[in-house]
């Protein structure tokens, strides 16, 4: 591997004003994940027409530093107020809240800046290594692959997400529904179009996501907020101790890995993995009941994996040009903003942005380190802030920040349309997080699959004999039959036991 | 949002009714405003242009380069605004709704003028006849290319091939398809298209061997094509672009299917004649300037800087040739007419 072009790109990260940008993103993003209600997809939506005049590389390192610094800022309320800022900092608040409450805030938000700290570099150092391998094979990627890879990912959002399966099943399938509106790419015939113009190329992804994921978050959170424990919390001794850090250790190397692979995966990311670490930390725990009640794990596997999540997210986009999340769709906006098309040409031709973007995570995890935990009592100042100010203020930027997007108003009505649908959702426990995903992959998927058949003349054979998309099939079948097959030969055996 | 442009297309006429009633009841002959004032355009208000398609692409940026060069021209504030949607058909509906005083214009695509139509239902195609055209901007050139793999560098080489082809576009109703598919039915060559969604998507399809050939826009593979990743088989221009000299053209190759990308400056109708003379004027100076020169040179553009009057005879002759040659070969870039 030649590696100028790399120690190029710390040049690119070290100049002072791609240093700057790196900061303001990273504070941004702690802030923005310390708000409830404001995603990064929805702030970095709001940021877009912001970039424009901001060269590319500075641009996308500033975007990239909120994306992660919100995976930060998110943890610190879910400590402290039992406020998820974040959807990725969900399953924190579990067990970070409890040990709050125990006095020991500190050590959760200490854990979790540690936890992220690793998980990230683990992350970057691996797309460092990853990202060009992947790159090279991205030509051998065709519509056959693409459409492996998307009926593999939707598979994984309907049965690895959280809560119910049947729900988050319902929830893909809506999102399938969904993908399918607006003209035929391959015949012109509209579908579902209602003779709407504005629906012609189908439902946008950033009003879905903005209303679902942050309309829909201020609407619920309004209600969430007068439950909420606001019992004033002390933040002393953010050093965990080494006996908590020795019981995290093996959650934050199970998260680090856990979170990159997931983060690749389309319909990955930081929510999904931070759900899946936890779950599985508190499968293989010898004392699962631990958990809920303070578990320094629990605190330390979901902040890990988000954050390793959030940087290897970007191998997808960066190398195949597929967002495999709401973030890195918006991310990929702002990139054929700046005239950048993401996809197999980027490392080879843009190395300077590309290296420049990958290097900057390194300088924005260390200035998160540095950063979150002076910025802790800044943070719960602004939580102060009452929801009935700053509820208001979110909703407006949201409004105003998807009109920017497009410049339509029917995205407005959009928004504030699945900003219901996303409030009714959470009230009746759906995640929405499948629905979005599945409505991204849908839309790949057919047009995929649809293409390969134009390729193959009709014969779908033709997906088992080209090697990539017949080795992600055979996955594809393995993950749906490897768990029923094991459950059986489980049962067979505690019967023959009992027998 | 057919329905809400309705409404304020009414709230827009009875603002207007209402201004010229005070207008009338005041006996004055109010001059000023923006919306009177041809002689004194642009007045210090802002203008705004138009451009049906995501930011970053070809059309955007020549609006950013127009829009940067007229706003010092004008003296005034002038702002592009992307409106995507339907191939540029939601901004030019947008556009027609819009006040006729120029401080509204669109860069308008070719395609959505003389290609668009062979692909979607009538109500839905756009009629030129229902703008004002201030000038032609420039013309982007089809190129047929192919990965130098795959032993297909010349229209013979694509007839004898010995089995049917797959060849890109960069999607429906667009001047990839109609190119394709119009020098493949002349040529007698069975092939299908597979549709894929812009020029980028289309080029790593091309790049990686998974359609046989693709027509892309000159300025997106004019890299490839210099690094030898890409062998240019023709292009669908009437003459050689400047920057690809070596490569024939359909026309010289013996095919009638020149089929190019187009751009122009659209106000909405009605706007007055002296207001559509000082903007030309404006793009003229642009046009004339080294920065533009160059923006043309650096984005593979081929000035097609006629005026408004030859741009829509220009577009119509093409509208009408496309569909005859369409019809001729039992070419349908959709399935519902």
């Amino acid at each position: 591997m030649d590696l100028s072009p790399v120690l190029d790109g710390f040049g690119v990260v070290l100049e002072p004003t791609n240093l700057l940008y790196c900061l303001i993103g990273v504070v941004v993003g702690m802030l923005i994940g310390v708000l409830p209600g404001l995603g990064p997809a929805a702030t970095i939506a709001i940021l877009l027409p912001v970039t424009i005049g901001i060269e590319p590389v500075s641009s996308i390192i500033m975007l990239a530093g909120i994306f992660y610094g919100a995976q930060y800022g998110g943890t610190i309320t879910s400590v402290l107020l039992r406020l998820p800022g974040e959807a990725s900092s969900v399953v924190t608040v579990f067990d970070g809240h409890a040990l709050a409450r125990q006095g020991r805030a500190g050590t959760a938000l200490g854990i979790a800046a540690i936890g992220s700290f690793i998980g990230g570099t683990v992350s970057i150092v691996a797309l460092s290594l990853l990202a060009p391998l992947v790159a090279g094979f991205a030509l051998d990627f065709g519509p056959p692959e693409y459409t492996a890879l998307a009926m593999l990912g939707i598979l994984l959002v309907s049965t690895v997400s959280s809560g119910h399966r049947l729900k988050a099943l319902a929830a893909a399938c809506i999102g399938l529904l969904l993908a399918t509106v607006g003209r035929d790419g391959f015949t012109g015939a509209e579908r579902f179009t209602f003779d709407n113009l504005s629906l012609a190329d189908g439902l946008d992804f950033v009003p879905i996501a903005m209303g679902l994921f942050g309309l829909g978050e201020i609407l619920y959170n309004l209600e969430e907020r007068h439950r909420a424990t606001q019992t004033p919390v002390t933040v002393a001794n953010v050093w965990p101790s080494k006996a908590d850090l020795r019981q995290s250790s093996g959650a934050i190397g199970r998260g680090s890995v856990l979170g990159f692979v997931l983060g690749i995966l389309p319909g990955g990311g930081a929510t999904l993995s931070s759900l899946a670490a936890y779950a599985w930390e508190k499968r293989r725990a010898k004392d699962p009941e631990r958990f809920g009640k303070g578990a320094v794990e629990g605190v330390a596997a979901p902040e890990t994996a988000n954050n390793a999540a959030a940087t290897s997210s970007f191998i997808p986009l960066l190398t195949l040009g597929i967002p495999a999340n709401a973030t890195m769709a918006v991310i990929f906006g702002a990139l054929l903003i700046q005239g950048v098309s993401p996809g197999p040409q980027l490392v080879t031709q843009e190395p300077e942005l590309f290296w420049g973007v990958v290097n900057s995570m390194y300088i924005g995890n260390i200035l998160l380190l540095i950063m979150s935990i002076p910025l802790v009592g800044l943070f719960v100042k602004i939580l102060r802030v009452r929801a009935t100010v700053l509820a208001p203020i979110t909703v407006l930027i949201t409004l105003v920040g998807v009109y920017t997007v497009n410049n339509d108003v029917f995205d407005i009505v959009l928004v504030i349309v699945f900003g219901a649908v996303g409030y009714l959702m959470k009230k009746l426990g759906f995640d929405p997080g499948p629905l979005v995903l599945a409505f991204v992959l849908g839309s790949l998927l057919e047009d995929s699959l649809r293409r390969s058949l134009l390729i193959f003349d009709g014969d779908p054979t033709g997906f088992f004999t080209r090697p990539i998309s017949g080795v992600l099939l055979a996955t594809f079948v393995l993950v749906i039959v490897v768990p029923p097959v094991r459950a059986a030969i489980r049962r067979r055996r505690t019967h023959k036991e009992l027998v | 949002m057919t329905r809400n442009n309705g409404v304020q297309r009414w709230v827009a006429t009875g603002l207007a009714l209402g201004l010229a009633l005070t207008t009338t009841a005041c006996g004055g002959n109010l001059g000023s405003g923006s919306d009177a004032g041809a002689e004194d355009f642009p007045g210090g208000d802002p203008i705004t242009i138009y451009v049906g398609a995501d930011p970053g692409g070809s059309t955007d940026l020549i609006a950013r380069a127009l829009a940067d060069g007229a706003a010092d021209d004008l003296g005034v504030a002038v702002t592009v605004e992307n409106k995507p949607g339907a191939n540029g058909t939601l901004a030019a509906r947008e556009l027609g709704g819009e006040k006729p005083n120029g401080h509204t214009l669109m860069v308008f695509n070719g395609s959505l003028a003389y290609i668009t139509p062979l692909a979607v239902p009538e109500d839905e195609a756009v009629d030129i006849g229902d703008y004002e055209i201030i000038t032609g901007v420039s013309q982007d050139d089809y190129v047929l290319v192919t990965a130098p793999s795959s032993g297909l560098a010349t229209i013979d080489a694509l007839k004898n091939a010995g089995r049917p082809i797959t060849y890109g576009t960069t999607g429906v109703g667009t001047g990839s398809q109609l190119a394709q598919a119009l020098l493949f039915g002349q040529a007698g060559v069975q092939a299908t298209a597979v549709p894929f969604d812009g020029g980028a998507p289309t080029l790593t399809a091309v790049l990686g061997g998974q359609v046989d050939v693709g027509a892309i826009q000159l300025g997106e593979a004019v890299e490839q094509i210099e690094a030898g990743q890409l062998t240019p088989i023709v292009t669908f221009a009437e003459k050689r672009p400047s920057y690809l000299p070596d490569t024939p053209t359909v026309v010289e190759a013996g095919f009638d299917v020149a089929v190019q990308q187009s751009r122009a400056v659209f106000a909405p109708k009605g706007t007055p004649q002296p207001v559509l003379d000082r903007l030309r004027t404006s793009f003229q100076k642009v046009f004339g300037s080294d920065t533009y020169k160059k923006f043309n040179q650096d984005n593979q553009l081929t000035p097609n800087e006629i005026d408004g009057a030859q741009l829509r005879d220009q577009w119509s002759a093409n509208l009408a040739t496309y569909r005859k040659v369409a019809e001729q070969y039992g070419i349908d870039l959709g399935s519902e007419k």
